[in-house]
């Protein structure tokens, strides 16, 4: 039997796959359609303070290889969240992580306040990292004095496991994830959306309402592993992977890496069971593998001491090179692909 | 995995897909739809949300009905029987029928028909008249006239050139019906089609006081409720403050005068 758990903070994990907010609602919504024990852990939708309605549409646009969005953080408030999401929550046999924002930084604190005496939350995930509000939001984790107190006020508030959700969007994710460390924090997650931009040529007008949204889906996979490495040489508390996970080959990209678990987020959109899905095809890796436990894997990255190529062996001698499909190509492309 | 029974060209580049998902057909109401994954196409994330066209309990299949416009439906033209298809559904809502419905006034613009066949097949097991308004641009994009005949008890058709029924405005034609006759008890509209022919139908609805329901498509990343992408503007917002209901959970088919069109 091989060992998938993994420890963060204080929360052990039976596996290391959770599913990222703002992708499973309040796993309500996937009632019929999976076994929540299969996972990891459910991270909830965001919750703040006061009840938001969310943006006007049009809230998200497909891109390539992903999606825009700009949803805006619509929840019915934290009393509504306890009166009416809790209850199912309370049944679903995994770990619950409830995602909270504030507008202000003591306002991260108060909606912890609230929440700290209701049974069935696992931890907290801080949610200062979202590109599509007009308050708060980003700003939080874009400085690091900021992120930091925020970190404090929360700590402050709680005993139970505290993550940070950091933004891309930064100079440098190191000094933000040092700076929730300092704070408190007991793990960082990352990636939250890329900012990004999408514009209908025939209308002239961006495809988003809010004219910007978040960017996720396999096309930021790349920069996302890119920043959980640099996160793994800036920070001592675990990282959580996220972004553009569609497969267990994705998720055990990240966990190489260093990440300790990941979150599944787009691809819940698109297959319902694709986190179930990554646990089994992560269990089967171990097992092709002869790996006992999970551990094996993350961090096992094989980084190479001598990592830039020497440029002086490089051959600058090249073949003239003809692409066929040029539109007003001077010779027969047929031709010179002979 | 749903395999594909037929997939016919029916109109001027409309295509009827036919899949046998008995799980879906014998689940499914008119209004609902179900949401497809564009096969061996990796560039395309999102599936593609379809009405359910016309069900088959017995046979177990459903139709999907949709013009090949954008990237994931000209992937889908091109399948053939016996390819599969990945099929998320029944998702959503349903057409409701009041009690004492005397007469369905179905009105349908383009492709809006696609929901409609579904309606009144439900509807033939209860008494009444089921009138059908249909318009499009030219006759070549008319999909199965024929067998919409047998389904509905009278049948307008109008096309924006004349070349088959009357010329001009659907909407037009729909006013001076509306406007024939005083009675409102038992009459309800259904209506799905572009934006500009359901705010006018909002506006006679109220001006000549019917009831009408209204199915709406939207952009929608999952089809079920969690990435709440597809807000629908509700016309009275709640004391709560909520303001919008979502197209794919609270929807597709919201009550026409309680929801607000955005350009």
């Amino acid at each position: 039997m091989i060992d998938l758990s993994v420890q963060i903070g204080s929360l052990t994990l039976c596996n290391p796959v959770l599913v990222a907010s703002g992708t499973f609602g309040y796993a309500d919504e996937f009632e019929s359609l999976i076994d929540f024990a299969a996972l990891g852990g459910i991270i909830t939708k965001t919750v703040t303070l006061e009840m938001r309605p969310g943006n006007p549409p049009p809230r998200v646009v497909e891109t390539p290889a992903g999606m825009l969005n700009s949803i805006g953080l619509p929840n019915l408030g934290v009393a509504g969240f306890i009166a009416e999401k809790m209850p199912f929550l309370r049944t679903v046999s995994t770990k619950v992580i409830v995602n909270v924002a504030g507008k202000t930084e003591e306002e991260f604190a108060e909606v912890v306040a609230r929440l700290e005496d209701v049974q069935g939350i696992d931890a907290y995930e801080l949610n200062y990292s979202c590109p599509n509000v007009k308050e708060g939001g980003l700003s939080f984790s874009v400085n690091p004095a900021m992120a930091e107190r925020v970190t404090v006020l929360v700590r402050r508030q709680t005993r139970k496991p505290v993550i940070a959700k950091l933004t891309p969007n930064v100079t440098s994710i190191g000094d933000i994830g040092r700076a929730v460390q300092n704070g408190g924090a007991d793990a960082v997650s990352a990636i939250n959306t890329l900012v990004g931009m999408a514009v209908d040529v025939r209308t002239r007008r961006p495809k988003i309402a809010t004219i910007t949204g978040g960017l996720s889906g396999p096309a930021i996979k790349p920069v996302a592993l890119a920043k959980v490495y640099e996160l793994c040489k800036a920070v001592s508390i675990p990282i959580i992977g996220i972004g553009g996970i569609m497969n267990a080959d994705d998720a055990l990209e990240f966990l190489m890496v260093g990440a300790k678990a990941v979150q599944v987020g787009t691809a819940n959109f698109i297959d319902p069971a694709a986190a179930v899905k990554v646990v089994t095809g992560i269990r089967a890796f171990c097992e092709q593998q002869e790996l006992q436990s999970i551990t094996q894997v993350i961090g096992s990255i094989e980084l190479s001491e001598d990592v830039w190529p020497d440029k002086g062996n490089m051959n600058n001698e090249r073949a003239t090179i003809t692409c066929t499909n040029h539109g007003r190509s001077k010779g027969d492309g047929r031709q010179a692909a002979n | 995995m749903a395999p594909i029974r037929a997939v016919d060209k029916v109109a001027k580049n409309t295509y009827r897909i036919r899949l046998y998902a008995p799980g879906i057909a014998q689940n499914c109401y008119a209004g609902n739809f179900v949401n497809i994954l564009v096969p061996r196409c990796s560039e395309i994330l999102w599936r593609r949300p379809f009405s359910i066209h016309q069900s088959d309990s017995y046979q177990g299949t459903i139709d999907i009905l949709f013009s090949a416009i954008g990237r994931g439906t000209k992937v889908l033209k091109d399948l053939r029987p016996g390819d599969m298809l990945d099929v998320l559904g029944p998702l959503g809502n349903r057409f409701s029928y009041p009690p004492g419905l005397k007469e369905a006034i179905i009105v349908a613009g383009g492709l809006g028909i696609a929901v409609f066949p579904f309606v009144l097949q439900s509807l033939k097991f209860l008494q009444g008249k089921r009138t059908l308004f249909y318009g499009a641009q030219t006759k070549d994009n008319f999909c199965g006239i024929d067998d919409l005949r047998d389904l509905a008890t009278e049948m307008h058709l109008c096309t924006d050139d004349g070349s088959q029924g009357e010329k001009g405005l659907m909407t037009d034609v729909l006013e001076k019906y509306l406007s024939a006759d005083s009675e409102r008890d038992g009459r309800e509209l259904y209506v799905c089609g572009p934006t500009p022919m359901m705010k006018r139908i909002q506006a006679l609805a109220l001006t000549y006081g019917f009831s009408a329901q209204v199915s709406v498509e939207n952009k929608m990343a999952c089809g079920f409720g969690a990435c709440v992408g597809c807000p629908v503007t509700i016309a009275h917002p709640k004391p709560d403050g909520k303001k919008y209901w979502l197209a794919c959970r609270d929807g597709p088919v919201f009550p026409l005068s309680e929801i607000v069109f955005d350009d």
